[in-house]
């Protein structure tokens, strides 16, 4: 069923060395390769054709869904829409991510545009892992859309993760959080050559006690660029933190515009935010433990993107 | 142990760049193998800077630094690291995304639990549940300092640098810290190296250095540095000082 490049990939994004347990859906290049649903998750195509919708019934718990796609035929651009709808009370993990093996000259890309609605009490993880690979000259583009719509007490932690081979990104996130709702948004992203990355996320804080906090760690390697961007709005008595810190290597250049927009007299909305080169005294410290200087920029940025 | 001959580090005056002075200014001296030192003197009398020319974290200006015969001017920090030099940071590092287990495990070369365990336990100070906190900017003045002194002795150094160990630390802790030092000089036979204000270190050491104006004004017993201790406590700049409005000091 796999290839050896399609399970270098799925390894990759999905950290699965097998068929998965549980419900998943497996696509390549653009076509199913593989389904399965169980008793609480269901999974169907919709209506127009184009992506697919995962049910999770009210009260599953301790349940995931593996939903990676790979891509490794050049010149194919695949573009994707999923609703994920989180039943109430559920707790369930989403693993979805993208993988691309890029061969020839030919550009690839793939656009996930992913729509979450998570229900009164629901508590959604969900982890997405973009990566690309191969020795092909090609531009590999990644372009993941988030959207989430979050009800009463309802609960959903992202870990966004984009380290290195990927060309082109925009990533966008947009969420609006209900009472009593809680949204943490991590973003990791490594660009290097020329590589560039846009995130672009839009966070709003609509119910009373409802709470957001987005971090976003970037490194900048080579000529890359990196730019962030997030707009965080309240609209009731809300908490909200933003906090983005970029280390830039070698020429990278880098561009944060964090905005706390605040619509409500009890709104409480912080953010902290810093750009700059690797702190002089983390890398004393680490030499000083014994380890040479490239060994010590490794150690700082591989516990900067854990 | 360590040797240091005509050492000097010469640097630009902070509020003018085309005036240079001399912040270590040509000091000799021996660091004898085993023994605890106690470095003091006034604030900005290259106290800090000479400890980093040890370390190599400043680059000597002229002169040269001997450990165990051997000239290690050439090596870096990581040479002198593990060539058995251990410092402890008066301003301590905070990572992002690095635990006191992550730092601990470079600084003693296993991520062994049980070895990690056996170095709190020597170290005393910090307990089990410290070595999964993140070494951030949230951890206190004091926290940071007992896993700076942790670090230290995970090395299981020849020569350890302490610069201003108790900066932070609560004054119950202070003496057990002493104790602590004092302990791996005399199972281990650490030469150790102590920056410090405090009495309670100076007290400890076998000898004290005294810097002043980037020499070394006194070198001996405790006893005979307390006249001069006591005279530098004493400000001789009550003429053009305007009491404690005025912002600037002249000492």
């Amino acid at each position: 069923m796999f290839d050896a490049i399609d399970k270098q990939l799925l390894k990759e994004v999905a950290d699965l060395e097998a068929i998965p347990k549980g419900a998943y859906n497996i696509r390549k290049n653009g076509k199913l390769l593989g389904r399965e649903v169980s008793a609480n998750i269901n999974i169907e195509n919709n209506p127009e054709g184009n992506g697919i919708i995962i049910r999770v019934a009210p009260n599953t718990v301790n349940e995931s869904v593996h939903i990676p796609v790979i891509l490794s035929q050049a010149g194919l651009h695949d573009t994707v829409y999923n609703t994920f709808i989180i039943g109430e009370d559920s707790d369930v993990t989403i693993v979805a991510g993208c993988g691309i093996h890029c061969g020839g000259s030919k550009s690839e890309g793939h656009e996930g545009i992913h729509e979450f609605r998570l229900e009164r009490g629901a508590r959604m993880r969900y982890v997405e892992k973009h990566v690309a690979l191969g020795e092909g000259t090609g531009k590999r583009i990644l372009n993941p859309t988030t959207r989430v719509f979050m009800k009463q007490d309802s609960y959903a932690e992202m870990e966004l993760t984009q380290l290195g081979g990927v060309d082109h990104a925009r990533r966008v996130n947009e969420a609006e959080v209900g009472p009593g709702a809680s949204l943490m948004i991590t973003e990791r992203v490594l660009t290097e050559k020329d590589q560039q990355a846009k995130s672009e996320n839009e966070l709003i804080l609509s119910g009373e006690g409802s709470r957001a906090n987005m971090v976003s760690r970037s490194v900048i390697k080579g000529d890359s660029r990196q730019d962030f961007y997030v707009n965080l709005i309240a609209r009731a008595k809300c908490f909200g933190h933003i906090e983005c810190d970029a280390i830039i290597m070698d020429n990278g250049v880098n561009e944060t515009i964090p905005a706390l927009k605040a619509q409500h007299p009890d709104a409480e909305l912080t953010h902290e935010a810093s750009i700059g080169k690797i702190a002089s005294d983390q890398l004393m410290k680490l030499m000083s433990l014994g380890l040479d200087y490239d060994e010590a920029v490794n150690r700082i940025i591989q516990g900067f993107l854990k | 142990m360590i040797e240091i001959k005509d050492l000097r580090f010469i640097a630009p005056e902070s509020d003018a760049e085309d005036r240079r002075r001399a912040i270590v200014d040509g000091i000799d001296f021996r660091f004898e193998a085993g023994k605890f030192y106690g470095i003091t003197g006034p604030n900005g009398s290259g106290k800090t800077t000479l400890a980093k020319l040890i370390m190599g974290i400043v680059e000597p200006t002229s002169g040269t630094i001997l450990m165990e015969g051997r000239d290690i001017g050439n090596l870096s920090v990581a040479e002198r690291a593990r060539a058995g030099i251990s410092y402890s940071f008066q301003n301590a590092a905070r990572f992002k995304g690095i635990t006191f287990r992550d730092l601990l495990s470079i600084a003693a070369g296993t991520e062994d639990e049980d070895k990690l365990a056996a170095i709190i336990a020597r170290v005393g100070i910090c307990s089990m549940d410290f070595l999964d906190k993140p070494v951030d900017a949230k951890l206190s003045g004091g926290e940071i300092k007992k896993i700076e002194l942790a670090t230290t002795i995970a090395r299981n150094p020849k020569v350890a640098i302490y610069d201003e160990p108790d900066t932070g630390i609560d004054l119950w802790t202070i003496g057990p810290m002493v104790d602590l030092l004092k302990r791996e000089q005399r199972e281990y036979g650490v030469t150790t190296l102590v920056v410090s204000h405090n009495r309670a270190f100076l007290e400890a050491a076998d000898a004290i250095v005294l810097i002043r104006d980037g020499g070394i004004a006194y070198s001996g017993g405790f006893e005979g540095a307390l006249p001069i201790l006591t005279d530098l406590s004493v400000c001789g700049y009550g003429d053009i000082c305007e009491g404690e409005s005025d912002v600037r000091c002249y000492r």
